[in-house]
């Protein structure tokens, strides 16, 4: 037993001494301001003392590897619910792997999956508890949210690797890790894959491969209905 | 009368008229308060919206003022950059947050939020105060707040509705940046409601779904109507909500309302908050209801033209009787008087040309009777003459046949076929048939006396005296009985040629006859005429007994049937040549 676990760790580190990373920087387009979801009996106004923010894009956005391996062992997917939305409001999930949705905040929330709702189990989550759905279908994407919140949202989508990056605010991303070889990057935004060529790119074995994909604003338009 | 016809129908009209105004009129005036209150409700409604929009503008101004609190901004910078927060940084912060709450002048919010840039609560002051390091971010208030925007919203938690404000709290000194956001609200409640409506004369009540959250009155409305008015709304807009044909009517028990339907706006619309304007519809005031709502200054001089509606009176009601009396008062006096001057024979017939109409009808139709009955008497003294010739000097008078003036009550026959010739009968005539009471002064022309019993009766008359040429000693009980009484008065007919008359002289014997065997009553009662009319007359009466009278009578009769052949004999008193005379008729049965 002993010999095997052995065996198991070393392979492992062998793997990892064979494995690089994927380092890059999204340069992202100008973005507008943020759209108005709701409307008191007041239009918003801007302060008078700066300019308003722009919508934060990089938080609605998933970087994918995708290369001829296919995931293996999938891991479990956390995705906290925190307060008034989620922690990540978009994130991609291994096929095969289990989304575990866990409310870290002090109400109970009704959740419901918005393509199929029996994906979810009924009933509220209620805070420290958690509910779980398995992903299989890859390619598909899922809408979560709360009936009685409506701007309480998620997405996720089922991808056919486990190589993904969430880029912080400023678009920087890091993907640890990968197997030498060819992969294609990918570029989920919320509910769609961004319309725009994939990125090739050959991660090293050794040392960081740096990607620094360029994404015009017409990427985000949304994808034309299939025929 | 043409003219009081057509004044009766003007007035009849006139008043169909009136009743007809009088029912519609509370119509139109009812759709007109109608109307108004439906235009007050949405009026209501309307002001409901704006004094909502400038609570909201009120609040977001008072949030931007906590925003720009030097304390506030330095708490919010600080737990901005710090990794986690814990309770005595919440603490301090929730004591600034508290303390600035306490200084705003009049009603201050109930609760407020303190942000931090991440989005993390950093403090609560009036609501949940022990809570915070959860996350807010994602509310689209407190998104838009961390963006830069002061806004409000509504939102709904608890089963209430809180009035919320946010405005994003900055760090002033360069460099510039945001370093959280503050959250104020004010709970939904009554005392709230009522100030909304303060002034407007209507209700508000704020639902959530089919939950009460506040109102201005109290009052269990059914919440299915209003749920159903919800449903209906659609559009962006909320404030055409208020629209006039978006009322509907709900009741709370006995009491009827007017309401309208409005939506919230901000997160709670997803929680179907709503609120509803509501004002107690007026019950129709309809005919009556118009009535009983009239004041006493509605009908005073000054406001009421009553000396139109009194002119208006007076006119109609003198018209009225003007026309009565031109059409039917005086037509109709004029013809009774000249039916009383007709009565006194102070005039021989009705003036015809001075009636006019109807009453110019009725006189000639007198007029025309009149003629009738001359006629019928002008035939049979005709033939009486030829069938008994004059009456001798110092008789008692002489019998007639007079077939058309025979009583009612006459056994008998009918009357003569054939009408008589005109003759001067005059209209104060004793009606055939009639039975005078008492002998008239007035010269009495002819008074038929129908017997009343079979002539049987008068078979014990003593026999006849001399000095009477035509007359025949009596039968006793060969007298045949007296056929059936004729019938009344019947229009003339021509007198057959069988028919004949005879005279008959009464003779002074018949006046000293003293007994007074079995009365005939018909006899009898021809014979207190005959009597009477002698005594009119100034004859005398002296030893006419009524033995010697019937006995005479009897005679005549019996010798007038086998003269004639005549089934009866009627006979008839009247003056002739200012002396009592008595006429015999002979009545041919009817085949």
């Amino acid at each position: 037993m002993r010999i095997l676990l052995s065996l198991g760790v070393l392979s492992v580190m062998i793997a990892a001494a064979h494995a690089g990373t994927l380092v890059g920087k999204l340069d992202l387009p100008q973005t507008p301001a943020s759209p108005q979801v709701t409307k008191g009996f007041l239009d918003r106004s801007e302060n008078p003392f700066a300019p308003v923010r722009s919508i934060d894009i990089a938080r609605q956005v998933v970087v994918v590897v995708e290369g001829e391996e296919k995931p293996v062992s999938p891991p479990q997917v956390m995705w906290d619910l925190v307060g008034e939305s989620f922690a990540k409001p978009v994130i991609a999930a291994p096929a095969g792997a289990d989304v575990v949705i866990r409310n870290t905040s002090k109400v109970p929330r009704t959740l419901v999956v918005k393509e199929n709702a029996k994906l979810l189990d009924p009933g509220p989550l209620n805070p420290t508890a958690t509910k779980s759905f398995k992903a299989t279908d890859v390619g598909k994407s899922f809408t979560v949210g709360d009936k009685d919140a409506p701007h309480v949202v998620g997405h996720v989508v089922i991808v056919n690797t486990q190589f993904i990056a969430y880029p912080d605010e400023s678009g920087h991303f890091q993907i640890d890790n990968i197997p030498p070889g060819a992969y294609k990057v990918k570029i989920w935004y919320r509910d769609n894959w961004l319309q725009r060529p994939d990125d090739d790119v050959n991660v090293s074995a050794k040392g960081k491969t740096e990607l620094n994909p360029k994404i015009a604003a017409a990427a985000f338009a949304s994808p034309a209905p299939a025929k | 009368m043409f003219l009081s016809k057509i004044w009766f129908f003007l007035v009849a009209l006139a008043a169909a008229a009136a009743l007809t105004v009088a029912l519609v009129m509370p119509r139109p005036a009812q759709r007109q308060t109608d109307g108004e209150e439906k235009n007050r409700l949405g009026i209501a409604c309307s002001v409901i919206d704006i004094v909502l929009a400038d609570n909201a503008r009120t609040r977001v101004a008072l949030a931007g003022s906590f925003a720009r609190a030097p304390k506030i901004v330095s708490a919010l910078e600080s737990a901005s950059g710090a990794a986690t927060l814990d309770e005595s940084r919440m603490k301090q912060v929730r004591d600034v947050a508290s303390d600035t709450m306490k200084g705003v002048s009049g009603h201050g919010p109930d609760f407020a939020i303190l942000i931090d840039s991440k989005g993390r609560v950093v403090a609560r002051a009036g609501l949940d105060e022990n809570d915070f390091g959860d996350v807010v971010a994602g509310r689209p208030l407190v998104d838009d707040a961390l963006a830069g925007y002061l806004r409000d919203d509504i939102w709904a938690q608890n089963g209430t509705m809180y009035l919320v404000s946010a405005a994003p709290v900055l760090r002033r000194d360069p460099p510039v940046t945001y370093v959280g956001a503050i959250v104020l609200g004010n709970k939904i409640t009554n005392d709230l409601a009522k100030t909304v409506v303060n002034g407007l004369d209507v209700d508000v009540g704020f639902y959530l779904g089919n939950d009460d959250v506040a109102s201005s009155r109290t009052v269990a409305l059914d919440h299915a109507p209003m749920i159903a008015a919800l449903g209906k709304l659609s559009g962006a807009d909320l404030t055409h909500d208020c629209r006039n044909d978006n009322q509907f009517s709900m009741h709370a028990g006995a009491e009827e309302f007017t309401a309208v339907v409005g939506r919230l706006p901000g997160e709670a619309e997803a929680h179907q908050a709503f609120f509803t304007v509501l004002m107690t519809k007026h019950a129709d005031r309809g005919f009556m209801g118009t009535l009983k709502a009239v004041q006493k200054s509605d009908v005073s001089f000054s406001k009421f033209p009553w000396l139109v509606v009194v002119g208006a009176f007076v006119i109609a009601l003198g018209l009225g009787i003007a026309f009565m009396w031109i059409e039917s008062d005086r037509p109709l006096r004029r013809l009774a008087d000249d039916a009383v001057k007709l009565a006194k024979n102070e005039r021989e017939r009705l003036a015809e040309d001075t009636h006019g109409g109807k009453y110019g009808s009725i006189a000639r139709s007198v007029n025309i009777h009149i003629d009738k009955l001359g006629r019928d008497a002008k035939s049979a003294r005709t033939n009486l003459d030829q069938l008994l010739g004059p009456a001798p000097e110092g008789s008692l008078g002489t019998i007639d046949l007079l077939a058309g003036a025979l009583p009612a009550a006459r056994p008998g026959g009918s009357a003569p076929a054939a009408p008589p010739p005109p003759s001067d009968f005059k209209f104060h005539d004793p009606a055939p048939g009639s039975r005078p009471s008492a002998p008239s002064p007035a010269p009495v022309s002819a008074m038929a006396v129908p017997p009343s019993k079979p002539m049987a009766a008068a078979t014990g008359l003593p026999a006849t005296p001399v000095q009477r040429p035509h007359a025949t000693p009596p039968r006793g009980s060969q007298t045949p009985p007296r056929p059936p009484t004729p019938a009344p008065v019947a229009p003339p007919t021509p007198t057959p040629p069988a028919q004949q008359t005879q005279p008959l002289h009464l003779d002074d014997d018949i006046l000293e006859a003293a007994a007074e065997p079995n009365v005939d009553p018909y006899f009898k009662q021809v014979y207190e005429q005959f009597l009477a009319v002698k005594k009119s007359c100034g004859e005398p009466t002296a030893g006419l007994t009524y033995g010697k009278f019937s006995e005479k009578l009897v005679k005549n009769r019996d010798d007038l049937k086998a003269k004639t052949g005549c089934r009866e004999v009627r006979f008839t008193v009247y003056v002739k040549d200012g002396k009592a005379a008595l006429k015999a008729t002979p009545v041919k049965e009817e085949a």
